[in-house]
């Protein structure tokens, strides 16, 4: 009698009826060795199965969060360059339209010329960060906290100042100024972070 | 198995997706343990399987997103882990014919008198085949998913997974005597 091969017992145990299944559950039924054989597979199986769990050597919580970090921090300068543009855009268009208005266009126009100077500042800023190169460098747990609330801060006004560019009234330029004088006071608090951590470091 | 490694699953879920470093933070946590487990049976080495592990959970971050929630977190954490897996296999030029692996298996049983436990028997299979014996037969994987994830055919995984167990058969001495 030829026993079945271990091709065929594996296949046995797989869900469906593939072509010689039928012949090969015929001889199981006939023999005794095969059954064995059979069994010993099944057997085989739940050991694989009922295998200690293995678990990392170290935590590598750590190093995913730093990078988690770094990706959200660059994400973010991506954000504001793209925000800055754009309102200094918009900005510069308002001062243009209201620069043939009357009184109330000339005050508009002094609230749109003041809201081109904080995002000039607001880019002369980034750069300064820039400079010191926050992403590639390594910050203790402190600095790194701080400068990290600071831009968390920053997202939310820069997300403020997305859905207002998106409002057709003039009364956002009141807002949008407001906005963009408290980008400016957290940038230079940023850059003061960044400016202290250099000099403890000697650069 | 979502609510057994995770019970409150679904709010950690929306944390996550809100972008809460806690919530990522409880995503490890909760599934550290069984992602390590697939990648160290996987990859060839315990290095090799904490880079994946670290891979996996970037990537788990990143999309949390895009996961449905109608579906099994588990399931989904775990494609994502066997998928990086095995890309970290091919990367390293895995073993697909291992003649050479068992010739040097079948001197040691014989200089040595050695009978494997299952641990060192699996350990030793190539590591093509010792990923399918354990995405199909411990994890569940179907072979048509395994061949999905290995850009194979479903015939190779069949045959990869009998050859495995013709391998472990001989090792762990339960050959049928005739």
């Amino acid at each position: 009698m030829t026993h079945l091969t271990i091709d065929q017992l594996v296949a046995l145990r797989e869900p469906g009826l593939e072509p010689g299944d039928q012949a090969a559950r015929a001889h199981l039924d006939d023999c005794a060795a095969c059954r064995d054989e059979l069994d010993r597979l099944h057997q085989r199986v739940a050991r694989l199965r009922a295998l200690p769990a293995l678990r990392p050597a170290r935590d590598r919580w750590p190093t995913i969060q730093a990078q988690l970090a770094d990706e959200r921090r660059i994400y973010r300068r991506q954000q504001l360059r793209r925000i800055g543009f754009a309102g200094l855009a918009a900005a510069a268009s308002v001062v243009l339209a209201v620069s043939v208005g009357g009184v109330n266009g000339r005050v508009e126009a002094a609230a749109g010329t003041e809201i081109t100077r904080a995002m000039e500042r607001s880019r002369a800023l980034e750069e300064a960060i820039d400079f010191y190169n926050p992403g590639a460098r390594v910050l203790d747990g402190r600095t790194a906290r701080v400068a990290e609330g600071i831009e968390d801060q920053i997202a939310v006004l820069d997300r403020e100042l997305e859905l207002l560019d998106a409002r057709p009234d003039r009364s956002r330029q009141t807002r949008q100024l407001q906005l963009w004088r408290e980008r400016v006071g957290l940038l230079d608090a940023l850059v003061d972070v960044h400016v202290t951590r250099a000099s403890n470091v000697g650069l | 198995m979502d609510s057994f490694l995770l019970a409150d699953a679904r709010s950690v879920v929306a944390q996550a997706k809100a972008g809460d470093p806690a919530g990522f933070e409880a995503l490890y946590r909760a599934f550290e343990s069984p992602v390590y487990n697939l990648c160290r049976r996987i990859c060839r080495t315990a290095e090799d399987a904490e880079d994946v592990l670290q891979e996996t959970f970037l990537e788990v971050c990143r999309s949390i997103g895009q996961f449905r929630e109608d579906g099994s977190l588990w399931g989904w954490i775990r494609t994502i882990a066997a998928s990086k897996a095995l890309m970290r296999l091919r990367r390293n030029k895995y073993r697909e014919t291992d003649e050479l692996h068992d010739d040097v298996v079948g001197r040691l049983r014989e200089d040595h008198h050695l009978r494997m436990d299952l641990e060192a028997a699996l350990e030793r299979l190539p590591e093509v085949s010792r990923a399918v014996v354990w995405l199909h037969d411990v994890e569940g994987y179907t072979h048509e998913e395994i061949a999905g994830m290995m850009g194979k055919t479903t015939s190779f995984s069949k045959s990869q997974l009998a050859r495995a167990h013709g391998r472990l058969r001989r090792w762990l001495g339960e050959e049928a005597v005739a």
